[in-house]
């Protein structure tokens, strides 16, 4: 450590040495923090600004006065939280399936959990519109039993599902893969029913990839445009979520409204990533703890071999 | 409890992992189940405690047929080689777990649970270690919480899976000794898998060895050891010399040796190889009337209580190894280069089925 301090002429050499050429390094730094700047903090600062231009009052009047944009706030609150829901049940059975049993087809299915990640979302908008518009495959059926999803709330809430479906999943296999199935047959060896298996022992060892794919996978349902777009019919005070919303009232040149909107949806996302730093703060932080205190113990155990034995 | 498993057939595709596979562990004996890898040692532990279905076969518990019991109903403790412990869960809650999942109607108090939790920390020794997770504890400890673990049920039969298997050669000794003490103070019918030979010896009432999914012989480790029934117990419990030869009508005849073989009395020039430990080779100096083969010494070692001689036969040039007690290689003054003339003292022959 000292000698990390008072650096001897040699280290000196074999640094840089080590490093690339100071022209290579600060036009990779400048590019990597400006572009960062240019494209990510600029804006973000800008749009709080632009909210906040008018003074805070102004700003929460903008908020809550229009009864259309409150409901696409209420709407959007309702319609993330269900998508993810339903991504939990399918991302742990899909992940069950896939890390536990053998049938054909697995990879095919791997692959396809993929694919609302690589297909454009307005594209998974038409998908829906198409089987389920009054034109589509089920639109006559459904409309004969009066039901509603294209234009309606269940529509909003099946394609912000299908777009942010790899989220959970994904992170799932991954972890049940990693964690194995031993523990799970040992709580079996122990008398442990399946229910009991999967809430003990099962549940608790996904559950931090669980929380950060639900993080992720709200993030992304929160502010998804363009396959809720085609399939929501644009009805204000019925429709419309936040980033429709945002697009809208710009569209009628009311920009106040719709920079207030835009920060209300930047603000929910910084807290996501908050959230998500967070979690990967205490994950790295019970691993760092776990390998310090094994290491204490190696150590007491090495000084007192005897007390094993006695 | 006794097991008791009979003609068990498993295969995995094309692969046979067990052909028709019987023997006993009788009540309170601990058991050695003993091969090489792929010899289908670890999949037998997995059907008779369960987590593996025989195609055929029965396994026994107690003289009554548990074959078609789930892994659930036979109470049968099971170790694995990389413990399985619940990460999540404390050393305590880990040992209670067995305890807590019970129908309430059979779930221990609280209390109760408290107490034998504590019980079985004691006994493996680990009370101070209660608060602990998985992840802070060494390779031997965890192996102790598993194994208390699976103590907690009260298992009327224990399984354990290469248990010390992950763990490095000191602790190795110091915990098999622990689990003969413990084995000792139980008295619960045990089997372990393991490789290790020296593990097996040295742990086991009874060892079973396997090879190919076949059982080879089971006895004491005595018995396996003095009186090896195959040429693969043999090569697989220390060192043996090799010679090879011929049977014909009762006579082995093995280069310069002749000895009487009974037992292939009808046997019509076959193959034959004779087996000999390296202990059990006589080293003369000179022939003495005795058939004996001439060899040079090639190397010695002399580390330990034994004298290892590498020799070199001068008919056919094959390898032999033979151990000397130090007296007797000091009496004998013998030099890397030196001739000397060697006769087994004790020599089991087996039809050559290579």
């Amino acid at each position: 450590m000292a000698a990390d301090v008072h650096t001897p002429a040699g280290s000196t050499e074999r640094r840089t040495a080590l490093q690339d050429p100071w022209l290579v390094r600060w036009s990779l730094i400048i590019a990597a923090v400006g572009v960062v700047g240019v494209l990510v903090i600029v804006p973000v600062i800008n749009v709080f600004y632009e909210a906040l231009a008018r003074g805070a009052g102004t700003y929460i009047q903008n908020l809550l006065v229009d009864p259309d944009t409150r409901h696409a706030i209420v709407l959007t609150l309702t319609v993330a939280p269900v998508a993810v829901v339903l991504n939990v049940v399918f991302g742990m059975a899909a992940a069950w399936a896939i890390a536990r049993y053998q049938f054909p087809g697995r990879t095919i299915v791997i692959t396809l959990i993929d694919l609302p990640f690589s297909v454009s979302p307005v594209v998974a908008g038409l998908i829906f519109v198409l089987l389920f518009g009054l034109q589509g495959y089920f639109g006559p059926w459904l409309h004969a039993h009066h039901l509603k999803i294209i234009f309606a709330t269940p529509g909003l809430i099946l394609v912000t599902a299908f777009v942010t479906c790899p989220f959970v999943a994904r992170e799932l296999i991954l972890v049940m893969q990693a964690v194995g199935t031993e523990e799970e047959i040992a709580a079996l060896s122990l008398g442990a029913n399946g229910w009991q298996l999967f809430w003990r022992v099962t549940v608790p060892n996904m559950r931090w990839g669980l929380l950060y794919g639900v993080i992720l996978c709200n993030a992304r349902a929160m502010g998804e445009f363009g396959a809720v777009y085609v399939v929501s019919g644009h009805i204000a005070g019925k429709t419309d979520t936040m980033p429709l919303r945002v697009e809208k009232l710009w569209q009628e040149y009311n920009l106040p409204g719709a920079f207030a909107l835009a920060s209300l949806l930047t603000l929910l996302a910084l807290v996501t990533l908050l959230v998500k730093v967070g979690l990967e703060r205490k994950m790295h932080g019970d691993a760092a703890k776990a390998l310090q205190s094994t290491s204490a113990e190696l150590l007491l155990d090495a000084r007192s071999p005897l007390k094993e034995s006695a | 409890m006794s097991i008791e498993v009979q003609n068990i057939i498993k295969t995995f595709g094309a692969f046979t992992a067990l052909q028709d596979v019987s023997f006993q562990a009788p009540t309170g004996e601990l058991v050695a189940l003993l091969g090489p890898s792929g010899s289908g040692k670890t999949t037998l532990l997995r059907i008779i405690a369960g987590l593996e279905v025989a195609d055929q076969g029965t396994v026994l518990f107690h003289g009554e047929d548990a074959t078609d019991r789930s892994v659930r109903d036979r109470q049968v403790g099971f170790v694995f080689q990389h413990y399985a412990l619940f990460q999540h869960m404390t050393v305590f809650e880990n040992i209670a777990f067995g305890l807590r999942v019970r129908p309430r109607t059979l779930r221990p108090s609280a209390r109760d649970i408290r107490t034998r939790v504590s019980a079985l920390l004691q006994l493996v020794q680990l009370d101070w270690l209660a608060d602990r997770y998985p992840a802070q504890l060494s390779g031997g400890q965890r192996q102790r919480v598993a194994l208390a673990r699976a103590l907690a049920v009260q298992p009327k039969v224990l399984l354990l899976d290469e248990p010390f298997g992950a763990l490095d050669a000191k602790v190795r000794k110091e915990l098999r000794r622990w689990l003969r003490r413990l084995h000792d103070e139980m008295h619960i019918t045990s089997v372990f898998v393991t490789h290790d030979q020296e593990e097996a010896l040295e742990v086991a009432d009874r060892v079973v060895i396997m090879d190919k999914g076949r059982i080879e012989q089971i006895g004491t480790p005595e018995e396996v050891y003095e009186h090896p029934a195959t040429p693969f117990v043999y090569h697989f419990l220390g060192n043996v010399n090799l010679f090879h030869g011929h049977i014909h009508a009762g006579q082995a005849r093995l280069g310069e040796f002749e000895i009487e073989v009974p037992e292939y009395a009808d046997a019509q020039d076959i193959p034959a190889v004779g087996y000999v430990r390296p202990y059990d080779i006589v080293v003369e100096r000179h022939r003495n009337g005795t058939p004996a083969i001439e060899a040079l010494v090639s190397h010695i070692q002399r580390i330990g209580p034994l004298v290892h001689l590498e020799l070199t036969r001068g008919d056919t040039g094959d390898l032999i190894e033979v151990e000397l007690s130090k007296e007797r290689y000091w009496d004998m003054q013998i030099a890397p280069g030196e001739r000397v003339f060697l006769t087994p003292r004790q020599l089991k022959v087996f039809v050559h089925d290579h």
